[in-house]
Order: C-alpha cells, then sequence, then structure tokens
C-alpha cells in the first residue's frame, strides 16, 4: 500500500513534476502519469513529455499526509492535490508549448523553481 | 457494472473539467463515451434541470448542462455564469463540497419520480454496498482526488501568498533533528508509515514533513514535522531510522514558517558561462564553457579541454595478475590537452569518425569540436556557484582561434566572476568605485574591510569627507591610467607589474615593466604597487631554482619569462627552456658540503672565490655534485648567476664563522698517529666514558629551573641529558634537564658535586657527560683535588690534558704549560671540550694564543694560527702543538706519566707539550726526517730517520710533509717562518 515509498536505491530514478511538483519515479510517471495534472500533461507512456515535464533537479521533499488540513501543502499550493511527497524546489522550466496550453486551459502555472517567490 | 459507475465517476470529472476551462476541444469525445458506456445515464438530461435549482453546488449538473449546451446555446450560456460564481463560492470550502457532496448527490436522485432512476440508484447503492471498503475508498479517492487538482488552480489564481500566511489556527510545525544526509531518506519513510497505517486505527497524525537538506544549506541535520500537537511527532516518528525526536525538538515560530519553505531561484545558465565539471570522474573540477541549454534548463552542452591519453594506457586494465582494474578508481588523469586528431588515429583508427573540415571528430563515442571536449551534461553535475575560473584557464579556451587573437568574451567571465564576490579582497587603503545600487558612482579610500562591507572613507563627489559602508558586491577597484599596478591574483600574470594604459569598465590594460606587453586583467586582481619589476616564477619554477633538464645536465633558472625561463646549465651555458622541457626541480639541499681547493668545507650561502680565471667571488647558492652555482651582486649578467667547479675556488667567508681555515678535513682520519694506534685513537675522541650506572641516579637533588623550581626529589632514572626525578612533595616523576638539577647530601641537604665522591672513579671524571651538559659545572673541576698524576695515568688513556689540568692538583710544570691554552674554557666548557682545543677548533681563542702564541705566526698574518700550526703546514694547520703532543693520548700524559716514548721521546714533557714554541716545532725536524718520513710509517719509526726524529717536532715535520702531499698547499706561502723549516718543505714541493 505504501506506493508513494521510493527505496533509497531507488531515488535517483526520481523526477518532479513542474507544475504540481509531486516527486515520483520515473517509472511512475510513465506507467500511471501526474496523479495532479494527467489531464493536461498527460506524461502516461510518454517518455517525451515526462523528459520535458518533469525534473530531475529538485529540492527540499515534502511529505503530505493531509493536503486539506496542512499549512504546508497550503502554502506550497498543494491543498488539492493528492497526498504523497513533493519537492519545494523544481529546477526546469515547463517547455513553451506545455505553458501555453495550460494558459488556454486556464490553469495557472505556478512556477516551482523559486522564480515566482519574487512576484509575492 | 462496477467499472461503469467508476468510469461514470472519471467521466464526470472530465466533464467537470471541460466546463471549468471551456475550451473544450475533447469534450465530445467524452459526451461519446459516456453515451457508449452509459447508456443508463441516457435518462439524465430530463430531469437535471430541477437539480440544478435545487442544489447549484452539484457537481453533476453541470455535465448535464453541457449536454445541453450541445442543443441550447443561450441557456448553456447562462448556465455558464451561473457556474462562474458557484464556482468561487465552492472553491472556498473543498472540504465541504467533498463531505457533502456525495450524498447529496444520492438524495437528490432519490428525490425524482423516474422509475429507471430509482432502479438504477439501487443498482449503484447495492453494487457499493458490496464492495468491500478499501474498493470504496479507492473509488472515492479516484473520484474526489482527481476533481481536486482543477479544482486546486481556480483557487491558486485566486489567492495570493500573503493570505495564504500561516495563523494560530494552523498546526505547528517542529524542527527535529536527524542524521546529516539522510533526510530524504527519513521523509520517505515517514511517507511509508503514512501510507502503512492509513485507515487504521492508529494513523500517523501529522499531516506533512518535510526536509530542505542538502550539502550547502543550513537547514540540513533537520527536518520539520508539522502536526497539531507535539506528541503525534513522537508518535508519528517513534522508531524511524535516522531521526531523533526525542533528543530536541525545536517549534517554529508561527512567523518563521514561510522561511522554512522559501526557494531561491537558481540562475539560469546562460550560453558562454563557465562551469565546472562535477561529473565524469576525469574530468572533476575542470572548467567548462556552456555551449547551449536544453529548453526546460535541465541540460547543458558545454565544452572543455579533454584529457585523453589516446588508449596509450589501455593495456594495463588487464593486470599482470589477471584481475580486471576496478574501474570505480582511475590512475592519474591524463593532463588536458585538446584533441589531436593524429594521436587519435594513431592507436584508435577504427573509433574515430569526423570531419577534418569542421574540425569535429567523434573518437571512442565522444564529440569534438575544433579540439575541445563538448558533451551534454545535466546541470546537477556541473558546479554553476563559486566557479572563480582563473584568466588562466580561460585563456585555454580563448587560444582555440588559429591567429592566437585573445577572443575571450571577457563579459561572459566578468558575470561568472560577479557572482563570487568572495574572492575579491579590499585591503585598507584600496581606492574604490561603487559601481552598482544606490551609491553608484561614489569613489573613496576604504579603510575598513569586515566580512562583506566595506567602510569608504568617500573622496570625491557630493560626499566627499563622508564615510559610508557599503556592501563590497558593487564594489571596484579603480585605477587611474599611469598608475603602477601590480597583479595580485586570479590571473596568470599574478604578479606581473605594469603602469596602466587603459580602463574599460573593471578590465585594465596595463603596460608590463618586464616585458613590455600589454595585458588586460580585472582590476580586482590589482593593486597599487610599490616595487618595480616582478619577481618571476612560472609554476613550480622561479628564479635561481636548480632544474633538472636532462640525466646529465642541471641548470639555474636565471630568468623567468612569460612561457618560457632561461637556465645557466653547469657547463656555463644559457638557454632559453620550457616549463615542459625541465625534467624536475632540484630541491635546495641545505647540507649539501663541497670541499674547495683547499680542501676546506664549503657549504651553501659560504662566500667563494674563483682561485684562477677572472677571480669571481659570490654565495653560494647551489651545490650539484662537483659544481656549484654562486650568486653575485656585483654583474648583472645572467641574474647573477655563475657556475664553477668546486675545487676552483677558495673560501672568503664561511657562513656563520665557521672557520674553514681548520675545520677542513676530518683530523682523526688523517692523523696517522690515530691510524697507527687505533686503540688510542678510539679513546681519543669521544667523550669519556663513564660505566656502570650513572652516578646521578638516586641522588637526591634540588630543581633550580622551570616550573618545579626548588622542588626536592630524587633521581629515578637518567639519560646523557635527562634525568627523571620522582619529587617529594608531589609523588609524580618528572622528566628535567640535568643542568637542571643540583645535588643535595640526603643528610646535610648541602650542595654537593655527586662525582666528587666519584673521584675515585676516574671513568666518571671524564666529566663529558654532566659536565659537557652543564656548562660551567664541570664535576670534576672540583674534583680530584687528591688525584695523583699517577691515578690519572693508570687510569685512562683518554684522558685528556685539559682534564688532567682541571681535574688535578697535582699538575706538572710540562703541564701546564703546554695546555694552559685550556685555561679559557676552564669556566665555559668540559674539560673534554678543552680538549678540542687540540682538535683545533678551539684552538683560536685568544687564551690559546696567548698561552702559545710565538711571534712567528704574526709574521704570517694568520692571526689564528698557531705557531705550531703554522710551522708543522698549512694543511695540517688544524694540528696544534697541544695536538701533536697530546694526539696520542699516552703521549700526552708525557712524561708525567712516564708512558708513550713516541710522543716524548725525550723525555721531556716540556718539550711535548712545548712543541710549538720555534725552537721545538721547527729546528727539530731535520731535512731528512721530513722528507723521508712522510707517511704515519715514519711515526711509527721504522726507518733511521724517523727514529732519529722523535721529537715532537720532527715528528711534526713528518706530518706536515705529509699534509702537503695531500692537499698541496704551498708551504710557501704559509710555511717556512724559520730557516729550519723552510728548506724541509721547500724541498718537499
Amino acid at each position: 500500500m505504501s506506493e508513494n515509498y521510493v527505496a533509497p536505491g531507488q531515488q535517483r530514478y526520481l523526477r518532479a513534476c513542474m507544475v504540481c511538483s509531486i516527486v515520483m519515479t520515473y517509472a511512475r510517471f510513465r506507467d500511471e502519469g501526474c496523479p495532479n495534472c494527467e489531464d493536461f500533461l498527460h506524461l502516461q507512456g510518454s517518455p517525451d513529455q515526462i523528459d520535458s515535464c518533469t525534473s530531475q533537479v529538485f529540492e527540499g521533499i515534502i511529505t503530505i499526509a493531509n493536503p486539506q488540513k496542512s499549512w504546508v501543502a497550503k502554502w506550497q499550493r498543494l491543498d488539492g492535490y493528492v497526498k504523497g511527497v513533493y519537492a519545494t524546489k523544481v529546477s526546469g522550466q515547463l517547455p513553451d508549448d506545455v505553458r501555453t496550453t495550460l494558459e488556454d486551459d486556464g490553469i495557472q502555472y505556478i512556477p516551482r523553481d523559486g522564480s515566482a517567490t519574487e512576484a509575492d | 457494472m462496477a467499472s461503469n459507475s467508476w468510469q461514470f465517476a472519471g467521466a464526470d470529472d472530465e466533464s467537470d473539467d471541460d466546463n471549468f476551462n471551456p475550451a473544450p476541444a475533447d469534450m465530445s469525445d467524452e459526451e461519446n463515451n459516456d453515451n457508449d458506456e452509459e447508456t443508463t445515464h441516457n435518462h439524465r438530461p430530463a430531469g437535471k434541470t430541477v437539480r440544478q435549482a435545487s442544489s447549484p453546488g452539484n457537481r453533476r449538473k453541470r455535465r448535464n448542462k453541457d449536454r445541453r449546451a450541445a442543443f441550447f446555446d443561450i441557456e448553456a450560456e447562462v448556465d455558464d455564469e451561473d457556474e462562474g460564481e458557484d464556482e468561487v463560492g465552492d472553491g472556498e470550502e473543498i472540504e465541504d463540497f467533498i463531505d457533502n457532496a456525495h450524498p447529496d448527490d444520492i438524495a437528490d436522485s432519490g428525490r425524482l419520480n423516474d422509475d429507471r432512476r430509482h432502479r438504477e440508484l439501487d443498482r449503484r447503492r447495492e453494487m457499493e454496498a458490496s464492495l468491500d471498503a478499501e474498493k470504496q475508498a479507492e473509488i472515492l479517492r479516484e473520484r474526489y482526488g482527481k476533481r481536486a487538482p482543477a479544482r486546486g488552480y481556480g483557487d491558486m489564481a485566486i489567492v495570493p501568498r500573503r493570505l495564504l500566511l500561516p495563523s494560530v489556527e494552523d498546526p505547528s510545525i517542529w524542527a527535529v533533528r536527524c542524521k546529516e544526509g539522510k533526510e530524504r531518506e527519513v521523509i520517505f519513510s515517514i511517507m511509508r508509515r503514512i501510507e502503512e497505517r492509513m485507515g487504521t486505527k492508529n494513523e500517523v497524525p501529522i499531516t506533512a514533513a518535510f526536509e530542505r537538506g542538502g550539502i550547502n544549506s543550513v537547514m540540513k541535520g533537520y527536518i520539520y514535522v508539522e502536526a497539531q500537537r507535539q506528541n503525534d511527532i513522537l508518535v508519528a516518528l517513534d522508531g524511524i531510522l535516522n531521526v531523533y525526536p526525542r533528543s530536541n525538538m525545536h517549534l517554529v515560530e508561527i512567523k518563521d514558517m514561510p522561511d522554512l519553505l522559501r526557494v531561491i531561484k537558481t540562475p539560469n545558465l546562460e550560453p558562454g558561462a563557465w562551469v565546472r565539471l562535477k561529473k565524469p570522474a576525469k574530468h572533476v573540477g575542470d572548467l567548462a564553457q556552456v555551449i547551449d541549454v536544453t529548453e526546460n534548463g535541465l541540460e547543458a552542452r558545454v565544452r572543455f579541454i579533454p584529457r585523453l591519453d589516446y588508449g596509450v594506457r589501455d593495456d594495463p586494465v588487464f593486470q599482470a595478475d589477471g584481475k580486471r582494474k576496478r574501474p570505480g578508481v582511475p590512475g592519474p588523469r591524463p593532463p588536458q590537452r585538446l584533441f589531436s586528431e593524429a594521436e587519435a588515429r594513431k592507436r584508435h583508427p577504427r573509433y574515430l569518425q569526423g570531419n577534418p573540415q569542421t574540425n569535429s571528430w567523434n573518437y571512442n563515442g565522444d564529440d569534438f569540436e575544433n579540439g575541445f571536449q563538448v558533451k551534454d551534461i545535466k546541470i546537477q553535475q556541473l558546479e554553476v556557484k563559486d566557479v572563480n575560473p582563473t584568466l588562466e584557464e580561460v585563456t585555454k579556451f580563448a587560444s582555440g582561434a588559429e591567429d592566437g587573437t585573445e577572443n575571450l568574451d571577457l563579459k561572459a567571465l566578468a558575470a561568472t566572476l560577479k557572482d563570487s564576490a568572495k574572492s575579491v579582497a579590499y585591503v585598507p587603503g584600496d581606492i574604490i568605485e561603487v559601481y552598482e545600487g544606490e551609491q553608484q558612482g561614489v569613489i573613496g579610500k576604504a579603510t575598513n574591510v569586515q566580512g562583506d562591507i566595506v567602510t569608504l572613507q568617500v573622496t570625491e563627489g557630493d560626499l566627499a569627507g563622508r564615510t559610508i559602508d557599503v556592501p563590497n558586491k558593487g564594489l571596484r577597484k579603480r585605477f587611474r591610467i599611469g598608475d603602477h599596478v601590480k597583479v595580485i591574483g586570479g590571473s596568470r600574470f599574478r604578479d606581473e607589474v605594469g603602469m596602466v594604459v587603459k580602463i574599460v569598465d573593471d578590465r585594465v590594460t596595463l603596460l608590463t615593466d618586464q616585458t613590455n606587453t600589454e595585458i588586460t586583467v580585472f582590476s580586482k586582481d590589482l593593486r597599487e604597487a610599490s616595487d618595480i619589476g616582478g619577481q618571476g616564477s612560472l609554476g613550480q619554477y622561479s628564479l635561481l631554482d636548480l632544474v633538472q633538464l636532462d640525466a646529465t645536465t642541471v641548470g639555474c633558472i636565471v630568468k623567468v619569462d612569460r612561457e618560457s625561463v632561461v637556465v645557466l646549465d653547469q657547463n656555463g651555458d644559457t638557454k632559453q627552456v620550457q616549463p615542459s622541457q625541465i625534467t624536475n626541480k632540484l630541491p635546495k639541499r641545505k647540507f649539501a658540503v663541497a670541499a674547495d681547493r683547499n680542501g676546506s668545507e664549503i657549504r651553501l650561502d659560504d662566500v667563494v672565490r674563483e682561485y684562477g680565471g677572472q677571480q669571481r667571488q659570490g654565495k653560494i647558492i647551489h651545490i650539484h655534485r662537483s659544481y656549484i652555482f654562486l650568486h653575485t651582486t656585483t654583474t648583472n649578467e645572467n641574474a647573477g648567476v655563475f657556475v664553477t667547479r668546486a675545487n676552483s675556488v677558495t673560501t672568503v667567508a664561511a657562513k656563520g664563522g665557521r672557520n674553514t681555515a681548520t675545520a677542513g678535513p676530518d683530523l682523526s682520519a688523517m692523523n696517522p698517529a690515530l691510524k697507527r694506534n687505533p686503540a688510542a685513537s678510539g679513546k681519543q675522541m669521544p667523550a669519556p666514558r663513564t660505566f656502570g650506572p650513572d652516578r646521578a641516579i638516586n641522588q637526591t637533588v634540588v630543581i633550580r629551573r622551570g616550573g618545579y623550581k626548588g622542588l626536592l626529589g630524587i633521581v629515578k632514572d637518567t639519560t646523557d641529558t635527562h634525568a627523571r626525578v620522582e619529587l617529594h612533595s608531589r609523588g609524580k616523576i618528572i622528566t628535567i634537564p640535568k643542568a637542571d638539577l643540583s645535588f643535595k647530601d640526603k643528610v646535610t641537604g648541602k650542595t654537593i658535586d655527586i662525582n666528587q665522591r666519584g673521584g675515585s672513579r676516574g671513568g666518571f671524571g671524564g666529566g663529558g657527560r654532566g659536565g659537557g651538559e652543564f656548562g660551567s659545572r664541570t664535576p670534576m673541576a672540583s674534583g680530584g683535588s687528591d688525584r695523583t698524576p699517577a691515578w690519572g695515568s693508570s687510569r685512562s688513556t683518554a684522558r685528556t690534558p685539559a682534564w688532567n689540568r682541571d681535574a688535578g692538583g697535582s699538575r706538572t710544570p710540562a703541564w701546564n704549560d703546554g695546555s694552559r691554552t685550556v685555561n679559557p674554557y676552564d669556566g665555559s666548557r668540559t674539560p673534554y671540550g678543552g680538549a678540542t682545543a687540540y682538535g683545533g677548533i678551539g684552538s683560536r681563542t685568544p687564551a690559546w694564543h696567548s698561552g702559545s702564541r710565538t711571534p712567528a705566526p704574526d709574521s704570517f698574518g694568520h692571526g689564528s694560527k698557531t705557531p705550531a700550526w703554522s710551522a708543522g703546514s698549512d694543511s695540517w694547520g688544524s694540528k696544534t702543538p697541544g695536538y701533536g703532543a697530546s694526539a696520542p693520548t699516552p703521549g700526552a700524559s708525557g712524561d708525567t706519566w712516564g708512558y708513550t716514548p713516541g710522543a716524548s721521546g725525550g723525555g721531556n714533557s716540556s718539550s711535548a707539550y712545548d712543541a710549538p714554541t720555534p725552537g721545538g716545532g721547527l729546528s727539530a725536524p731535520t731535512p731528512g726526517a721530513a722528507l723521508n718520513a712522510p707517511t704515519p710509517g715514519a711515526y711509527s719509526a721504522p726507518t733511521p730517520a724517523a727514529v732519529s726524529a722523535p721529537t715532537p717536532g720532527a715528528w711534526q715535520g713528518g706530518w706536515g710533509s705529509g699534509g702537503d702531499a695531500v692537499s698541496a698547499p704551498t708551504p710557501g706561502a704559509l710555511g717556512a717562518p724559520t730557516p729550519g723549516g723552510a728548506p724541509g718543505y721547500a724541498d718537499d714541493d
């Protein structure tokens, strides 16, 4: 049942979604897609998309046990996401076409690489 | 059926999204899906209008509305607006929504009077009931978990961060200590525990946990756990490895909570920037230049200078023992060199593909362009911060241009360097300009530098005279054209000195003093220069170093240029060499010794003069085999360095006043007397030994010096110099120099000399042990007043005259006569030390001279020479009469002890000791003796001549001639003080 647990030996394969910052292994992204963003990122089964929309460079692991109650989740704007492991900072930029898609969908994309912090 | 219902939920979600984001390109698909798979729902549009009115918050209605929208445009539009408002309301209470939605849903449906609807509902309930709880949970999660994100985005757009600041209602965050480097593992362990216990009685009561570890993070060693109560954390973390909730846990204050999650953007890599490689082990730390960065910024194409050995070291992969070399342990890595097609072709033609036109190659799977290796590297394998490229490294990249022009992108370099402000060191006195920030344009003199803050005394402009503090980030040193500056670091021009000729921003061009070339450096690498010209050094080689050029050639560096050095080799030739041509640098051998033409030892730093030729004089800087490199200040040629053979110089002055004249060859080794009589020689030189245990042991002593001064103790053990003393008062044993001890009588407490009682033990009387260390307190000084000569002679042949003299009250006149010289040592030297007088070392003391000097030596101007010395021969100069007389110690005992016929042949002790008198020394030797008996054998008197020369004088003559033969001094110059002696030497020569 502990699907979000990643053994230390497997942690090198971890990637973080650049949109929701969830941290999973590459294999899980490939097999299941991003649990939060699959609707518009369509990561499942598409390695290219995984490569461009998730990042191996991330810092600050957060485990969210209760996304509704947690202030950390709220602050990180993770409330409403599934519980799981997230990153505080995900380096890398979404490809422009994906960003455009997000905008067209009316989804406010929050960069997870720290560039949004100054804006607030 | 289960799948149907599930599908239904999923479709529901999809349509929610569509609804929410009105650009439903795929909506029709969804609709079709619904229609195809869920025929049971087809009736729904009919009843939906009612439901919509009754529960505006319901989600399902939207799907229906959409469906209608396909047919009724106007109504759909109106509905949409409603939805928008609803949406805002919903967003604020997701929880409520999730909690209520489902029952609502069902209740709504229940209210309908549609039979089919009822049946459908019943079936669904039945089905749901039949599922086990876990499955149901799964379904619910699937349904709402997926729905949440879409709603979440709506929230995010609306709520700014400042409204998210934590309040007292939010859970608290505790910092919990954990093992450094294990933060991530701990977080995952917590995740696992949360999931394992989910749905059980003891669910993990925390809401979140996070880490901000990392090698350079200040937050490493902690994880942060968010929970309502502290006890929850203890429960949650109990038994998890590497985290220590029980040691100390800090509550993070509410106002600090946002800081815990602060994220600072890593600056983007720009093409042209400099980075250092972290990953391929062979290239760790190498500088690389970014050529290109991938769109997502996670990978960069960089170029760097390859380290290739072109297969030269391939072979030892399989070592002799058949074991494969461990790949993780690379040997010494090859040096950085640009890729060479020719070399690659030599060994691995098969692995090489490429295009000579574009000069791009693929070799062994690596790409090379223009000699540089080009590679895509992930940015986590690049060191982006604090790169600090040196100009030297950077120019390697720049020199890729074929015409050799500097195509250096100083801008990119400057940008890289600017980030690393710590490399800039401002020193009080620097003239500094502020080029960035509020104080831009201010110019002043640094008066104080503390950390990153520089205090400036403003010298120009409106603020003149004011003192301001500025962070050193926006500062640069300011120079004016014409300033004389020195390069202080960070570039390959280090230590160059020159004049500023051009300044562009923080790039300063200067004309060097040494080579008159223009160089450009950053102003941060400059300082106002006080000196002229650089004391050159090139890599590890600096001026005046001795270097090995090839197996047989060494040279001294006499000039250091930018890229090469000029070397004066042992043959006196100068040549210009590259550092790469230098095999290695020969370390300065401090204790190298050579012999000058007189056989005197010469060492480094001695001043010597060439005997022939140009009579150059200089200080020895290197001794290599038989060559010595000298440095003189009288000429500038070759930086004042010249080379000559050691045996063609004479000593002018030895360093530290070492007596080169007398401290020449090892006397005892050449002393025929000692050779003849090894027994005597063996005992001659070493300090008189004592036998048996040290007498100091078990003596009561008082410590005279140091921290233990005044304490009484008993000597437990001794070495030559130290004693271990058990203190009465402290009951412990300390080690203390014997010199610091004063021996006390156990009973009376009076200061005693332990050796006094040892008077009967002549061996101890040697005093070399105690006295040698104790300076003035020679044990023997006070001892042995009752000693008789007979006693002395019977005791030890090693006894020196000095010793005797000190020891004995029964000195014979003859004794006094000869060894009076020892007098000066009486106070300050050991008896044995006095004995060195005849070794020649101490022979220069005035006392010695006063005691035995004869008029003759003065006439040579050799103040230090004892008569016998000069009379004997210069080469044996150290041989004083005292020596001659006493060398065979038995002889030294002289007739007083009636011992050695050889030395005291005349039976006249005074002649033995008075040998230095002109009469004795010079007139006694017959020419025949001198000439015919130059060998030690002569001394052993096998020939009549020798036999007939039993007087010390004769003996000395023999010696003297022997010495001549060996070291060939010119007796003419030195000797021949008396008519008697002169002919002999003249002949000899």
